[in-house]
């Protein structure tokens, strides 16, 4: 059983121009995964706080890709990387304030 | 094994075609052992390239190792066709198992082979269904609509195929085919789409100039437009294209009517209502058709979707068919119900009521 993990990234943007950059940062950093080497990375949600505008959740999901590395392990060796220190730098520059960073296993899916 | 076929294409040695088979089949079985749906259909494709039949399921297993000995005087496109067939194993699976996407990376590592449709395998495996699209547009479809506009920076900014704007210009050239003479390439596409109430390309709703390129290969190798004529014809553009990435379309399409990892792809939408590959004797038209593909390849060498068919629409069918070296289709196929274009067994349940609204026949 392979068990994925989730990173999330709590964060606050309250420019919409800024707002709009970090999308795009978000959305190169997917392109430029989609054409990199295999790892971990799944992919990424943003979520709008509806209630707290300017908040967001950002959700970064990891699989496994190597039965003898779990998804957690896949994520640590992704956080090293150097492309996702630059991404995250980016990222740092459009938001009004540092990332809170949570880390999730996956206990249970909704899977028919 | 049970003899050799009439494949007409080039001799194989049955010892290394079973050694072969051994590797790919040991890549790609999950852990209870070779699907019935991927057993047939590698052993369809081996029969059909190279004439020796091998039964898939009762091989022992060969290593990466020992396979890259095996094909060690291979060269690298020959090894790459190889993982294609291996990554074509996995991907009728679904879901594929992680540990079997793994063990196919191993086997094109040995072999060598840097391969993008590994590596999206590998993706669907893992379940990062928009990063594994992504990855085949980019590896696929954006590189021939690159080069077939001849403008790398626009390409990569654009959808890989949009939908097209009118073009009335455009449309009058296509309905023209209409004057040109019955047994012309022309007016066979022009019919096809005619009879079947599909737009031409220029028209509101009609499909983009250079996907429209693949209807001419309907006409030329016979095959219905239906979704097994679509996987037959998508088979064979792929195989013929002298570049490996023409596996990208036969990808596609499988993760479109067979797994549904695809959602939409820009040009076709995800249908898995009827799954296509399972279906009878589909394996058999499948390599059937990459068999053809493979010939086209050796004749005239040259990605299909770069024909110039426009500048030939008005020279007969089969004057074009030789020109390309289209092989007719083979005996098992046709046994196996490779539908004519003008059948209404190669029709849609849609198309084929439009046909009988405007033709009033029976195909």
């Amino acid at each position: 059983m392979n068990r994925n993990f989730t990173q999330t990234m709590s964060v606050r943007c309250s420019d919409p121009e800024r707002f709009a950059k970090l999308v795009e940062i978000l959305r190169q950093w997917d392109r430029d995964q989609a054409s990199a080497d295999i790892m971990g990375y799944m992919g990424l949600r943003i979520l709008a706080d509806r209630d707290d505008p300017g908040s967001y959740l950002i959700v970064a999901d990891f699989g496994v890709v190597d039965p003898d590395v779990p998804a957690a392990d896949e994520a640590a060796r992704n956080n090293e990387r150097p492309e996702t220190q630059a991404t995250a730098a980016a990222m740092r520059a459009v938001l009004d304030d540092d990332p809170v960073y949570r880390d999730y296993d996956w206990e249970y899916l909704t899977d028919g | 094994m049970n003899g050799v076929f009439d494949t007409g294409i080039d001799e194989h040695d049955i010892g290394e075609v079973t050694l072969v088979a051994r590797g790919i089949a040991t890549a790609v079985a999950p852990e209870t052992g070779l699907t019935d749906v991927q057993a047939e259909l590698l052993e369809a494709i081996a029969a059909a390239l190279t004439g020796h039949r091998v039964d898939y399921r009762t091989l022992d297993p060969l290593g990466p190792a020992e396979l890259a000995d095996v094909l060690a005087a291979r060269d690298l496109d020959y090894r790459q066709r190889i993982v294609h067939h291996m990554v074509l194993g996995e991907l009728v699976l679904r879901p594929i198992p992680v540990v079997v996407a793994h063990r196919v990376a191993k086997y094109a590592e040995a072999l060598a082979i840097k391969d993008d449709f590994v590596r999206v395998a590998r993706r669907y495996a893992q379940g990062a269904y928009g990063l594994a699209w992504m990855d085949l547009e980019r590896s696929g479809f954006v590189e021939h609509v690159r080069e077939a506009d001849g403008d790398a920076a626009d390409a990569a900014r654009l959808p890989s195929i949009a939908p097209p704007d009118d073009d009335p210009a455009l449309e009058a050239r296509w309905q023209a085919f209409a004057q040109l003479p019955p047994d012309s390439l022309g007016y066979a596409v022009w019919d096809m789409y005619d009879s079947r109430g599909f737009a031409v390309p220029g028209a509101p709703g009609g499909a983009p100039p250079y996907l429209a390129q693949h209807d001419f290969v309907h006409v030329l190798a016979d095959y219905g437009t239906n979704l097994r004529g679509e996987v037959e014809v998508f088979a064979l553009i792929g195989r013929a294209d002298p570049a490996p990435q023409g596996f990208a379309w036969l990808a596609t399409l499988v993760g479109l009517f067979e797994t549904g990892y695809i959602t939409t792809s820009g040009f076709f939408d995800r249908d898995v209502r009827d799954p296509v590959i399972q279906a009878p004797g589909m394996h058999l038209r499948v390599a059937d058709a990459i068999r053809r593909g493979k010939t086209i390849w050796q004749r005239h060498c040259e990605d299909l979707f770069d024909f110039p068919y426009h500048q030939h629409a008005a020279r007969p069918v089969d004057e074009v068919r030789a020109m390309l070296g289209v092989p007719p289709k083979s005996a098992t196929a046709l046994e196996a119900g490779s539908a004519p274009l003008c059948s209404l067994d190669g029709m849609s349940e849609t198309q084929r009521k439009v046909f009988t609204e405007r033709r009033g026949g029976a195909g």
